[in-house]
């Protein structure tokens, strides 16, 4: 029984309203404590048939974790990641010749200067390459 | 790129902190059986007070036993009380409204029989009689008929703080988790659940 009580001081009237009920509870009857007894047993027998969830997770830890692991490894060694250092790498010369072709000489002048002189020719070549053989008489 | 020891090295401390899972199942299993065969009689009596009917006790109780144990048995045991109420009063409020509907609906059907809920409206019922002195345990058996029906006639969040705070003994945080209310409202209900008894049962008392 719970003797835990309400943490306020309390009246007669409380106290004997609460006696009066545990007294009716002492004097329940066999056939009603036997009632009882058989849900209480039939709600355990329920639980127990349906375990926790963290005595699933119990067992299948070690497997799982193991899944898991393997399965990060695949991905990691197959991800583009792995090849992460040639890609920067080719981008980095990528970017070298950029800036070649960019910069300025002073034997063969600005790389732009050149595309505009031969303005003309590009214009052509770009419409005979779209337009098909009429456009090249 | 993770190296493959240390993977191992993980997967070895996870191994060895993982519950044996038979314990722990047999473990709650036990202090779960503890907690129910503790609390089951006067929750069931605390069910019959609420419904009158003691086959409906029955089924209410026996339905939040089994809520408890497949829903929160992997909760800590000092939460179990406050949920198992909490199961157990929207157990009986649902058999209540249920009761209501079907009351409703009876009074449309026409010939049917009056509900045999309101056999115990009998204004008769509470008038205490001239009768000569009875034995001290009829006296008692009569006094806890009068509370468990002054109790019936009270608002059911009154009923349920009363119930919860005095029977079962539960605190008012404890009663306000298992009536999914504030702490107030607890202090507020069981205030005037205790001033309207004390009012009605004061002088039969």
């Amino acid at each position: 029984m719970n003797e835990q009580m309400p943490a306020e001081p309390r009246n007669s009237f409380e106290e004997r309203s609460r006696k009066l009920f545990l007294e009716s509870v002492e004097d329940m009857d066999f056939a009603t404590r036997s009632r009882l007894t058989q849900a209480r047993s039939a709600a355990l027998a329920a639980a127990s048939a349906r375990r926790p969830w963290f005595a699933r997770a119990g067992l299948l830890a070690p497997a799982g974790v193991t899944a898991a692991a393997l399965l990060g490894a695949f991905l990691w060694l197959g991800s583009p990641m792995w090849q992460h250092a040639g890609t920067v790498a080719d981008g980095l010369s990528n970017f070298e010749d950029l800036d070649l072709v960019a910069s300025s000489d002073e034997g063969s002048g600005d790389a732009m200067d050149m595309l505009q002189d031969d303005i003309e020719f590009y214009d052509w070549a770009d419409k005979a390459a779209n337009s098909g053989p009429e456009a090249q008489s | 790129m993770p190296r493959l020891d240390t993977l191992n090295s993980a997967w070895m401390v996870w191994d060895n902190a993982a519950p044996k899972p038979e314990d722990g199942v047999l473990e709650y299993t036990r202090e779960l059986e503890k907690f129910l065969a503790e609390i089951e009689r006067r929750a069931f009596r605390m069910a019959q007070v609420a419904l009158r009917d003691p086959d409906d006790a029955m089924d209410v109780v026996q339905d939040t036993m089994l809520k408890l144990a497949r829903n929160y048995a992997s909760r800590p045991s000092a939460e179990w009380r406050p949920l198992f109420y909490r199961i157990l009063e929207n157990g009986i409020r649902d058999l209540q409204r249920r009761r209501s509907v079907r009351k409703r609906f009876m009074t449309w059907l026409p010939g049917a029989k009056e509900d045999p809920d309101n056999e115990a409206q009998d204004p008769l019922e509470n008038v205490a009689d001239a009768s000569p002195p009875i034995p001290e345990e009829l006296m008692r058996d009569q006094a806890m008929e009068q509370l468990e029906v002054s109790l019936r006639g009270l608002p059911a969040r009154q009923r349920e703080a009363f119930m919860l705070r005095n029977f079962e003994g539960l605190d008012v945080a404890e009663t306000a988790s298992a009536m999914g209310c504030s702490q107030g409202s607890v202090k507020t209900h069981y205030s005037r659940a205790v001033h309207t008894l004390r009012e009605q049962l004061g002088e039969v008392w």
